[in-house]
C-alpha cells in the first residue's frame, strides 16, 4: 500500500432534484498516477471533477484531496489544483501574454516570479509565436494549449482535465499526452475524462462510470482479467476480410455468436467457445466472402467497458 | 496571501483589457446616453411657443386686427391662415392644420364701444393637453387684459389697481432644459451603468470562465470589487462629459459646489454597479440579465420625479420612489446644480446613497457563492 492517497472517495453522490448524477461513486488515486474517467456522456463525468475542485457540493459521501475534505476546506485545495474544463474557459478577448498574466496574478504571482513562470510555461507549451494573438482567434489545438498553460501557472499537484482532446486534431492529441506522461514523472496526479480508449489505455488507472454509477476501477490490463470480460465458456477472435459490413450482418446471426464489433477492416467476435473457424469462414464464404483471416485476440478497453455495460444495463443496478 | 481582497488586481487588470477591447459594450455604454442627452435637451421642450392658429375674422375692423395682434404679440401664437368659416375653422383644427382657432363675431367692435360685453372664440386643440392649457392660460390672460384696460380707461385710471410682479428663481427663463437635463442625467447614467456590471459577470457565467475563476483562490470581495472598479471610473468620466454637455451645450449653469455635485454622483453609480452585480448573480445568462436590468430601470423613470413630480404621486408610487436611488440623485441634481444648495442642506441624500451602495456591494458579495448552482 503506497502513502495516503491524493484523491479519494466514499459513497460520493449529487442529486439534482429528483435526478442522481453520481450515485455512491467510491475510489480513490494515487499521488503521480494518471486516472482515466471514462463514461457515456452525462452519465456524471465532469460532475464528480466539479465535485472533487470544490465547485459543487456533495449530497452525500465524502471526497478528500491531499487529505482535505473538498466539500469543508474547499478554499485549502485551490491552490493545490488545476483544471482545465471542458470548454477551455478562456478570455477570448485576451492575448495569449494577457491570458496567462491575468492567470497569474489570479494565483499571486507578480514580478520575476510571474515572469520566470511565464517563460516556463511558454517553452513547456510552445506558445512563443502566438503571444500576441488574441485567444479568440487561436485553433483548437493552441487555445487547449493555452488553457493548459493557465492551469498550470500555480504548479498545482493535481491536475483535472475535462475531455482534453476533444475536437483537438491527432498531432496535437500526440502532444498532449507526451506531456501528461512528463508531469506524472514529476509526481503531479492527473485526473483526465475522455471519450477515446486509446488514451484510456495510455492511463494507469482507469474509472469507468455508467448511469451515474461507478461501474469498475482499476489498472487496465488487471481489468482485461476480469470475468466478466472473459467468460469462461467463451473466447474473443478477430476476423479480418473483405466487405467486414457484410460479413458483420451475417456473422451476428450465425448461432453461438455474442457480440460482434467492427474495428477498421476486422471484426472482433466474442464467440461461444465451441464455435469453430470453419463454421465462421462457412458462413463468410455464403455471402461471396473468401479470403478469411482468423486469430485470436486479448479483450482490449473497449471489450472491457461494452462487456461491463451489458452487465451492468442488464441486471446490475436494480 | 490570505487578504479578504485575494485576486482583485488580478481581476481588475483584466477587466481594464475586456472593457477596452470590446468597443460594442464601450458604445453602447456611451453613445445611448448622449443621444438621450441631446433629445431631451433639444427636443423635449415643453416651453409652448409659436402655437399655430388660424383666424376667422367676421369683424375686420381695427379692434379686431389689434386682438389678434395681442395674441400674436405674446408669443405664443403664430398666425398661419384665415378660415372664412367657423365650419372651415373647426375642420382645420381637426386636421391638424392649427392648435388654436380664434373667432370674432361681427358685433364685436360695436358691443366693445357700446360698453356691452364684447365676446370673441377660442377653439382648443385638446388632443395635446400642455398645448391647450397654454393656450387656454394665454387667451384668457389676453382676455382678462382688455377688459381691464376697457374698465380702467371707463373710469379714468391710469394704473391696474393690483398687479402682479412675479420672479422665477433659480431658473428665470423657465427652461425646459435647466429641469430636465439633470434628472436626464440621473436616469442615463442608471441605464448606462446598471447593464455593464450586470452583463459583465453573466457573461463569464455563459462562456464557463467563472467557473475558472471559482477554482481559483479568488476572494468573492476581490472578484465584486474588481468587476466594479473599472466601471465606476468609466461611469465618472461618462458623467463628466454629460456634465460638460449640460453645461457648454444646453447651457444650464451649475449654480453649487462641483465637488459635491461629484460625490454624489460617485455614490449615484457605485449604488447602480452595486444593484448590477446584485443582478449578475441571480441572472443564468445575458437575456435574463437584461431583463432584471429593465424592471429597476423603469421605476426610476416614472417613479423618481424625473418627469412627474413624486408629489402628487398616489401612495404606492410614492412609496416606491423612496427606495429608488435615483429619486435621491436626481433631487440632489436639482438642489445642487440649479439651487446652489451645499452639501450640508443635503447630507441625508448623500447618506442614503451612500448607505444603498455599501448595502448593495455587501449584498452580491454574500450572495456570491463560489460553487455552480
Amino acid at each position: 500500500m503506497p502513502a495516503e492517497p491524493m484523491i479519494s472517495c466514499e459513497a460520493l453522490t449529487k442529486r439534482f432534484g429528483h435526478f442522481t448524477a453520481v450515485d455512491q461513486v467510491s475510489f480513490s488515486v494515487a499521488k503521480g498516477s494518471i486516472f482515466g474517467f471514462l463514461g457515456p456522456n452525462g452519465s456524471g463525468k465532469s460532475t464528480v471533477i466539479r465535485m472533487l475542485c470544490g465547485l459543487l457540493e456533495p449530497s452525500d459521501g465524502r471526497a478528500s484531496l491531499a487529505g482535505f475534505d473538498v466539500a469543508t476546506q474547499t478554499e485549502d485545495i485551490k491552490h493545490l489544483i488545476g483544471y482545465m474544463s471542458q470548454k477551455f474557459s478562456l478570455y477570448d478577448e485576451l492575448t495569449v501574454h494577457e491570458n496567462l498574466n491575468f492567470y497569474g496574478r489570479l494565483y499571486g504571482l507578480s514580478g520575476a516570479a510571474l515572469k520566470q513562470r511565464y517563460d516556463e510555461l511558454i517553452t513547456l507549451t510552445h506558445l512563443e509565436p502566438y503571444l500576441h494573438r488574441r485567444a479568440g482567434l487561436l485553433s483548437g489545438g493552441w487555445r487547449q494549449r493555452l488553457a493548459m498553460a493557465c492551469a498550470l501557472v500555480h504548479k498545482p499537484t493535481v491536475l483535472f482535465l475535462d475531455e482534453p482532446t476533444a475536437g483537438i486534431d491527432p498531432v496535437a492529441r500526440r502532444e498532449l499526452w507526451d506531456l501528461l506522461f512528463e508531469f506524472s514523472s514529476r509526481g503531479m496526479t492527473l485526473f483526465v475524462t475522455t471519450h477515446y480508449m486509446d488514451e484510456a489505455e495510455r492511463c494507469s488507472h482507469v474509472g469507468y462510470i455508467y448511469l451515474s454509477k461507478l461501474v469498475v476501477c482499476g489498472e487496465p490490463d488487471d481489468l482485461k482479467q476480469l470475468p466478466v470480460v472473459n467468460p469462461p465458456d467463451a473466447k474473443r477472435i478477430d476476423v479480418t476480410c473483405d466487405h467486414v459490413t457484410v460479413g458483420l450482418q451475417a456473422i451476428r446471426k450465425l448461432p453461438g455468436v455474442r457480440t460482434a464489433t467492427v474495428f477498421g477492416q476486422s471484426m472482433h467476435l466474442l464467440v461461444n467457445k465451441n464455435v469453430s473457424e470453419e463454421s465462421v469462414r462457412a458462413e463468410l464464404a455464403k455471402h461471396n466472402i473468401p479470403h478469411v483471416d482468423i486469430r485470436p485476440i486479448a479483450p482490449s478497453l473497449e471489450d472491457v467497458f461494452v462487456a461491463l455495460t451489458n452487465t451492468a444495463a442488464n441486471g446490475g443496478p436494480k | 496571501m490570505k487578504t479578504p481582497f485575494r485576486g482583485f488586481t488580478a481581476i481588475l487588470y483584466k477587466e481594464f483589457l475586456v472593457v477596452m477591447r470590446d468597443p460594442f459594450t464601450l458604445f453602447f455604454m456611451m453613445f445611448p446616453p448622449l443621444i438621450e442627452m441631446i433629445a431631451f435637451g433639444y427636443a423635449l421642450d415643453t416651453d409652448v411657443k409659436n402655437m399655430k392658429t388660424i383666424v376667422f375674422d367676421e369683424n375686420r375692423t381695427e379692434e379686431s386686427r389689434a386682438l389678434v395682434q395681442q395674441f400674436e404679440n405674446t408669443g405664443n401664437f403664430k398666425i398661419v391662415g384665415e378660415a372664412q368659416s367657423i365650419t372651415e375653422l373647426a375642420e382645420l383644427i381637426r386636421r391638424g392644420k392649427a392648435y388654436v382657432g380664434i373667432q370674432i363675431p361681427p358685433e364685436f367692435t360695436r358691443d366693445l364701444h357700446a360698453g356691452r360685453s364684447a365676446k370673441f372664440q377660442v377653439l382648443v386643440d385638446g388632443s395635446n393637453s400642455t398645448i391647450a392649457s397654454a393656450a387656454l392660460n394665454t387667451s384668457l390672460n389676453v382676455g382678462f387684459l382688455n377688459s381691464i384696460r376697457a374698465l380702467a380707461n371707463r373710469f379714468g385710471l391710469r394704473d391696474v389697481p393690483v398687479e402682479v410682479r412675479p420672479q422665477i428663481l433659480y431658473n428665470p427663463e423657465m427652461r425646459s432644459p435647466n429641469f430636465f437635463l439633470p434628472g436626464v442625467i440621473g436616469i442615463v447614467l442608471q441605464i448606462a451603468t446598471t447593464f455593464t456590471t450586470a452583463m459583465s459577470l453573466v457573461r463569464e457565467r455563459e462562456r464557463g470562465t467563472l467557473e475558472q475563476l471559482m477554482v481559483s483562490p479568488l476572494s468573492r470581495w476581490g472578484l465584486m470589487l474588481g468587476k466594479l472598479v473599472p466601471y465606476l471610473i468609466l461611469g465618472m468620466l461618462m458623467s463628466v462629459v454629460l456634465f460638460t454637455l449640460m453645461r457648454w451645450v444646453f447651457h444650464v449653469p451649475i449654480a453649487g459646489d462641483l465637488s459635491a455635485l461629484m460625490l454624489g454622483t460617485f455614490l449615484y453609480v457605485f449604488t447602480l454597479l452595486s444593484l448590477g452585480l446584485l443582478i449578475s448573480t441571480r441572472a443564468q445568462n445575458q437575456m435574463q440579465a437584461l431583463q432584471m436590468s429593465m424592471v429597476f430601470i423603469l421605476p426610476s423613470v416614472f417613479f423618481s420625479g424625473f418627469i412627474f413630480p413624486r408629489e402628487t404621486m398616489p401612495q404606492i408610487f410614492y412609496a416606491i420612489s423612496t427606495v429608488i436611488p435615483a429619486t435621491y440623485y436626481i433631487e440632489l441634481e436639482r438642489a445642487l446644480i440649479l439651487r446652489g444648495a451645499s452639501i450640508h442642506d443635503f447630507w441625508f441624500h448623500f447618506v442614503v446613497l451612500a448607505t444603498m451602495g455599501l448595502g448593495l456591494f455587501s449584498l452580491c458579495v454574500l450572495r456570491f457563492r463560489k460553487t455552480l448552482a
